[in-house]
């Protein structure tokens, strides 16, 4: 079947899952949960027979716990009270 | 003159008691900063100077930047909150004016060049089937603190490359963790624009730490 007739066939993202699908079209709900429970059982069926994808997902996991990372690890203590003096500093007259 | 009744008193003390105990709103606050209340701004300093810093960051890459970004952007809000339409929600506003002013701090510190989102994407071959990577798995290699810091050091730079409608939702999403919902309300865009253009920004990130994992990984084996 070419990709023509498939896209033509297809009336559902699950109907003809490749990997070019999964991760362009259905990964992101996959993750976040919000993927119809039949379209989640084909992508699971799907992952259980490919080792790509399954790798695919595990590196697109870490990714994301990767950039969780980029979050600052503190807060200026005295930030607040700096921005505040600075504020005020500059609209004195305002405030 | 008539006595006045405890009862009431009483009653009316709670009340102003009550009212002086809740948390103001951003309206509120928004409010009684136009109407020169300083004690009002240094409470809205308090609400949201983490959260402006931690975006600030997020986009400059460097505490003293971040701190200075947020230092302005309170000064912007102070100088332009009679521009504020009070019908609209507060920080949608408020993160629009932080992320402009750390936009504009980014070009003035490094006029950065950004890459097309479709030149770091998975590759696929003709029959739909994904392209083997070579990519160690990450999720082992970054329970190693110092690997991990080093992965996310490279994510960071990988996000400043991207276009920026990219880069807004990949930060306030994946590094700040804020809600679908708030960040199309900031964007000004729908929610399902905003999920494809996170999962694009993921795949991207996600491709450039794989492209430079490789050599490491092949210097390793040899």
């Amino acid at each position: 079947m070419t990709k023509k007739t498939r896209a033509k066939s297809g009336s559902s993202r699950s109907a003809h899952l490749t990997c070019e699908r999964l991760v362009m079209e259905a990964l992101y709900d996959f993750e976040e949960g919000t993927m119809p429970e039949a379209e989640r059982a084909e992508l699971e069926r799907h992952l259980a027979l490919c080792p790509p994808c399954v790798h695919f997902l595990d590196s697109y996991r870490a990714t994301g716990k990767t950039l969780r990372a980029l979050k600052p690890r503190e807060i200026p203590p005295s930030l607040a009270q700096t921005v505040f003096q600075f504020v005020k500093a500059r609209c004195g007259k305002k405030s | 003159m008539a006595q006045p009744d405890a009862r009431r008193i009483a009653v009316s003390e709670e009340s102003v008691n009550r009212v002086d105990d809740r948390v103001p709103s951003d309206l509120d606050l928004v409010r009684r900063i136009k109407a020169g209340d300083e004690h009002a701004l240094e409470q809205m300093i308090e609400r949201y100077h983490a959260r402006v810093y931690s975006l600030s960051y997020g986009v400059l890459r460097n505490a003293e930047d971040a701190e200075e970004s947020t230092q302005d952007t309170f000064l912007t809000l102070y100088r332009k909150i009679g521009t504020f339409d009070e019908s609209k929600k507060f920080f949608s506003w408020f993160y629009r004016v932080a992320l402009n002013q750390a936009y504009s701090r980014a070009r003035r510190r490094r006029p950065g060049t950004t890459v097309p989102i479709r030149e770091h994407l998975p590759r696929f071959l003709d029959d739909g089937r994904l392209a083997p990577s070579d990519w160690p798995d990450p999720s082992v290699a970054i329970e190693d603190e110092a690997v991990a810091r080093e992965l996310a050091a490279r994510a960071g730079e990988f996000i400043g490359e991207l276009p920026r409608t990219y880069r807004d939702v990949i930060l306030m999403a994946d590094v700040e963790e804020m809600p679908a919902a708030e960040i199309a309300e900031v964007l000004r865009i729908s929610v399902p624009a905003l999920k494809s253009r996170l999962h694009r920004a993921r795949l991207h990130v996600r491709q450039r730490l794989a492209e430079v994992s490789r050599p490491a990984q092949r210097q390793a084996a040899s």
